[in-house]
């Protein structure tokens, strides 16, 4: 199957600033100045986002090799790990996504921080991570309803740089997307640029599962995923 | 002096920048960290004794706080700018040679990757806490940390990293800055660093946290 875009409009991500407090790790219900004015005007900044975008590349040519915790995808072995591979389990098919927040919201942020506002850049750049989850959450679901509809179920997403996934097997999964997909490219040390942006693969499947909590079988305690679990 | 140098540093743990700053609400409509550096300027108290009775003490209460997750970034980061607020008023004095540093320190983020908010908050942590930063900035090369080594031969190297793909980075820059200078003092920090990794590459120190960092700069300089 070909390459899939979807164009997030920035209206349709809901920033919940309850997460973006916990985050932070402020009390949401009495937030003092000056964050509750820098959230509030951060969070209108959202609108001048025009370049969140996303797409997959779904193939049913896929392997998953258990005990080895490998992908096999089109041929291409990913070691993402018994982990990840243990949760893809069941998948009949497997979507490789890529999508970003654009780089508008990191150049804020730098912008920001180089004038001395560092409290502003700082929530800008937490604001830009809940962005590219948003998105991301957007296409998961689009996905999901799109699989159902064909009596298919989807799993988790898994990133590489997560779960113990070494996060230079990114080169293996942007070799499936054209170069400069929705405007993501990859640097030679794994780096996304805009820096906002997430790659990774969901499983399809008729007996796949969706695991609510999975952050406890992680070792990561910087992850975002687990902090934004937190923070809600 | 010893009330207004109490004050000053009480700004800089509680992140008053100056009067207009409503932040903390208890301080709000009373004179910062800016006006009080300048009154205990004007009222004869040197740079240094400012800078270690007051910022210093401010800013080494909040490592502490953060290091024990009593405080999170975004008040490190008004305490960090109530901390410059008073330091615009010292900084000509250290330029001038009026007064002195407890040493200097060169950071960067390492070749190959473009995060800088640990960065950033480590360097201002450790300028509050006495030293002379020197930041490189991101995406930062071996040659530019030997130059500006070369140029500072004193200042300890910090390196960070956020990927595990540009840790590996971190390794060459050890050894070639090693190799210049088998003295040079290297420390490491970043989201995917250890303290194993730190002995493998032979850098100094690895901590999780700025105060760590601060600590063991404090050790070479005593």
């Amino acid at each position: 199957m070909e390459v899939s875009i979807t164009e997030v409009g920035p209206g349709d991500i809901d920033i919940d600033p309850a997460v973006l407090c916990g985050l932070m790790g402020i009390d949401p219900d009495d937030i003092p100045e000056p964050y509750s004015g820098i959230i509030q005007r951060e969070l209108d900044e959202i609108k001048n986002y025009p370049n969140i975008k996303g797409g997959f590349k779904i193939s049913g040519n896929i392997d998953i090799l258990s005990p080895k915790g490998v992908l096999s995808y089109e041929g291409v072995e990913f070691g993402a790990g018994k982990q990840v591979v243990d949760n893809l389990s069941n998948s009949e098919m497997a979507a490789l996504y890529i999508c970003t927040a654009g780089e508008e919201v990191s150049r804020r942020s730098k912008e920001l921080m180089g004038q001395g506002n560092l409290l502003e850049g700082y929530v800008t750049d937490l604001v830009g991570s809940l962005l590219v989850e948003g998105a991301m959450d957007i296409l998961h679901e689009k996905l999901r309803n799109e699989m159902e509809s064909k009596g298919l179920r989807v799993t988790n997403r898994y990133s590489p740089g997560y779960c113990n996934w070494n996060v230079d097997e990114q080169h293996k999964l942007f070799s499936f997307f054209p170069e400069g997909f929705c405007g993501v490219r990859l640097s030679e040390s794994a780096l996304m640029n805009p820096i906002k942006s997430v790659s990774g693969v969901i499983g399809i499947g008729k007996e796949v599962k969706f695991n609510k909590y999975i952050c406890h079988a992680c070792s990561s305690v910087n992850c975002i995923y687990r902090n934004i679990k937190h923070a809600v | 002096m010893e009330e207004l140098l109490k004050q000053i540093a009480h700004c800089v743990e509680f992140g008053k920048i100056n009067q207009a700053s409503p932040y903390p609400p208890d301080l709000k409509g009373k004179d910062g960290a800016d006006e009080l550096t300048k009154k205990a300027l004007d009222q004869g108290a040197t740079a240094e004794e400012i800078l270690t009775n007051a910022l210093i003490v401010g800013m080494g209460k909040v490592g502490v706080k953060f290091r024990e997750n009593k405080v999170f970034v975004p008040q490190v980061l008004m305490s960090a700018k109530a901390m410059s607020a008073a330091m615009a008023h010292l900084k000509p004095l250290f330029a001038s040679g009026a007064a002195k540093r407890k040493g200097t320190f060169i950071i960067g983020t390492v070749q190959g990757d473009l995060h800088d908010i640990g960065k950033n908050l480590v360097s201002m942590m450790v300028e509050g806490n006495g030293y002379e930063v020197i930041d490189l900035g991101v995406d930062v090369n071996a040659d530019t940390f030997l130059t500006e080594a070369e140029k500072y031969p004193h200042a300890v190297i910090g390196l960070s990293a956020l990927l595990t793909t540009t840790m590996v980075n971190m390794e060459n820059i050890v050894n070639a800055l090693k190799e210049k200078n088998p003295e040079t003092k290297v420390c490491i920090g970043g989201a995917p660093v250890t303290q194993d990794f730190c002995n493998k590459i032979n850098a100094d120190l690895y901590s999780p946290d700025p105060q760590g960092l601060v600590e063991y700069l404090d050790k070479l300089a005593s």
